[in-house]
């Protein structure tokens, strides 16, 4: 249990790439649609993002630099601020995606309307950013989040030709009645919803709010290497539940409620519960992470005292960010704009963050001043800078995409 | 004596972050003061922080709106950067440590004025979280 304690950090920042609200449905709707043929994508991105996650999180513990700093530092307070508003812009549409997918989870369960609860959801989310202690955050949301986990069991339970999802997922090619520029579309979503930049910024201040030193690096490794693939075979659990059931029927994924289905047809009323349980745990826990880092984003790039290590009054600014971020989140979802469709807007913004995120963490990752004898060893820089080149490629290709296939119908 | 290490300033100094003794997070350096010595050379002589500084460091548009920006949220009509003599310094790393505490400094008006107006009027804003 202790071991499971300690990596709740990066079970909670694996929930926010993989499985929150956005990701929940689409990974739903790309089983539906795709079966299991865009399953590598996750693989590449977990790897992608446990590349990056390392380096942020030794940068973390080693220098108690959180990654905004350095994007300031190694960029320049110019292409820093662009940098931040694209950041800013990926963080509040998310946190505004995740406050509304608190809410879509509470009408699973008690089926009132989903926008009677986004005041109440918004409320509860700014009140525990408010109040509740950091390591309390991490492992109440990580470890319920865990409830997802059920989309393992129902996978199983469905008893799915294996051979057959293998076939789709080592076909590397669109479906029948889909084409290469949708494939294209939700590849580059998947790929960049894996490496979605709010998860470095949470990672690598977590390490500093919870005060990881140079003692704590095999602490820093475990919860990468744990936490994001964990995240990534959820995800697949995800897809692979609508592979089986929506697939071969045609049918089609939009909403929350479809992407739940597989389970309560696997495991009865039961797993309905658990499932929903885990929506609410994983939709909290990103909006918890998505809150936080649109004030660590802010409050880094001025260089203002940030965290929830110092009482809110030691803070303002910080905390000003981050309850404003909260009221802007909330006045979006009152347009009554759809919360799934808002975290594929803002790959926009992702485009332009990406490569300026985690280039400025790869070339701090090797400097000495900062980890002296913990720089980056070959392999680590070789895996870093492919990444880098694939992160530029999904950049460019995600607006024309975009575009193309009209946010890939 | 050995000649000291030569520093780069927009390299080892400017946009980093500065602590307190305590380690708590004063501000970063957003420009710095420079003094021309008997001997005619250049000397550090304090960091400076604040975002009117940085803006007119920025320059442009995108700059005079930053310092534009910080006047207008300032409760002062006339805001001054906060001015750190670099005696003050103690480590230069990957942060900049300085040898007092952060309460001996000025501290940034918008700061001030938002825990005044606005997180000092919500319960719990006082308390260290449990």
């Amino acid at each position: 249990m202790k071991r499971l304690l300690a990596i709740t950090l990066g079970i909670l920042t694996a929930i926010g790439g993989f499985v929150d609200i956005g990701d929940l449905v689409a990974n739903s709707e790309t089983g539906a649609r795709f079966g299991m043929s865009l399953a590598w994508v996750v693989v590449v991105g977990v790897i992608g993002i446990c590349v990056y996650a390392e380096m942020s999180g030794r940068i973390g513990a080693v220098s108690h630099r959180a990654v905004f700093d350095l994007v300031r530092e190694r960029l320049g307070p110019r292409v820093g601020l662009a940098n931040l508003v694209g950041s800013y812009l990926v963080t509040l549409l998310t946190l505004s995606a995740e406050i509304g997918g608190v809410a879509l989870a509470l009408e699973l369960a008690s089926s009132v309307n989903y926008l009677l609860w986004v005041p109440v959801a918004a409320f509860a989310i700014w009140a525990a950013l408010w109040r509740i202690k950091f390591e309390t955050l991490e492992r109440v949301f990580g470890l319920l989040g865990l409830c997802l986990v059920i989309f393992i069991i129902a996978l199983v339970q469905l008893g799915p030709d294996w051979g057959d999802l293998g076939r789709q997922a080592a076909s590397f090619q669109p479906t029948e009645g889909e084409n290469w520029a949708t494939y294209g579309f939700f590849g580059v979503s998947l790929f960049a919803a894996a490496m979605t930049p709010y998860e470095v910024f949470f990672f690598s201040s977590g390490a500093v709010e919870e005060g990881w030193t140079r003692k704590d690096l095999i602490t820093e490794r475990l919860n990468v290497f744990v936490g994001f693939p964990l995240g990534g075979i959820l995800s697949l659990a995800v897809m692979g539940c609508a592979a089986v059931t929506f697939l071969p029927v045609g049918a089609s994924v939009s909403d929350l409620g479809q992407t739940a289905l597989p389970v309560p047809v696997a495991l009865g009323r039961l797993g309905l519960v658990i499932v929903i349980l885990g929506f609410f745990a994983a939709t909290f826990g990103a909006a918890l992470e998505t809150g936080l880092s649109a004030g660590y984003t802010v409050a880094q790039y001025f260089g203002w005292q940030w965290g929830k290590m110092v009482p809110p009054r030691r803070a303002a600014r910080f905390h000003t960010v981050v309850l404003v971020s909260v009221l802007l989140g909330l006045i979006l979802l009152l347009t009554t704009i759809d919360p799934v469709q808002l975290t594929e807007y803002s790959l926009v913004f992702s485009a332009v963050v990406l490569p300026l995120t985690y280039l400025p963490i790869l070339i701090v990752a090797n400097d000495r001043d900062y980890l002296g004898d913990q720089v980056n060893g070959p392999f680590a820089n070789i895996l870093g800078v492919s990444y880098l080149i694939i992160i530029v490629v999904a950049a460019i290709a995600a607006i024309p995409l975009m575009i193309i296939t009209g946010v890939g119908a | 004596m050995n000649q000291p290490e030569p520093v780069l300033l927009d390299f080892s100094l400017l946009d980093r972050q500065i602590v307190d003794s305590q380690g708590l997070m004063v501000g970063n350096v957003d420009d710095l003061e420079l003094a021309v010595t008997d001997q005619g050379r250049l000397q550090v002589t304090a960091l400076l922080s604040g975002q009117q500084v940085l803006g007119d460091r920025l320059g442009g548009r995108l700059g005079r709106w930053m310092s534009a920006v910080a006047r207008r949220l300032s409760p002062t009509p006339d805001p001054q950067p906060l001015r750190i003599p670099y005696d003050l310094v103690d480590t230069v790393g990957s942060e900049i440590t300085l040898t007092v505490a952060k309460d001996l400094l000025a501290e940034p008006p918008l700061e001030a004025w938002l825990r005044k107006y606005l997180i000092d009027r919500i319960p719990g804003g006082r308390d260290a979280s449990q």
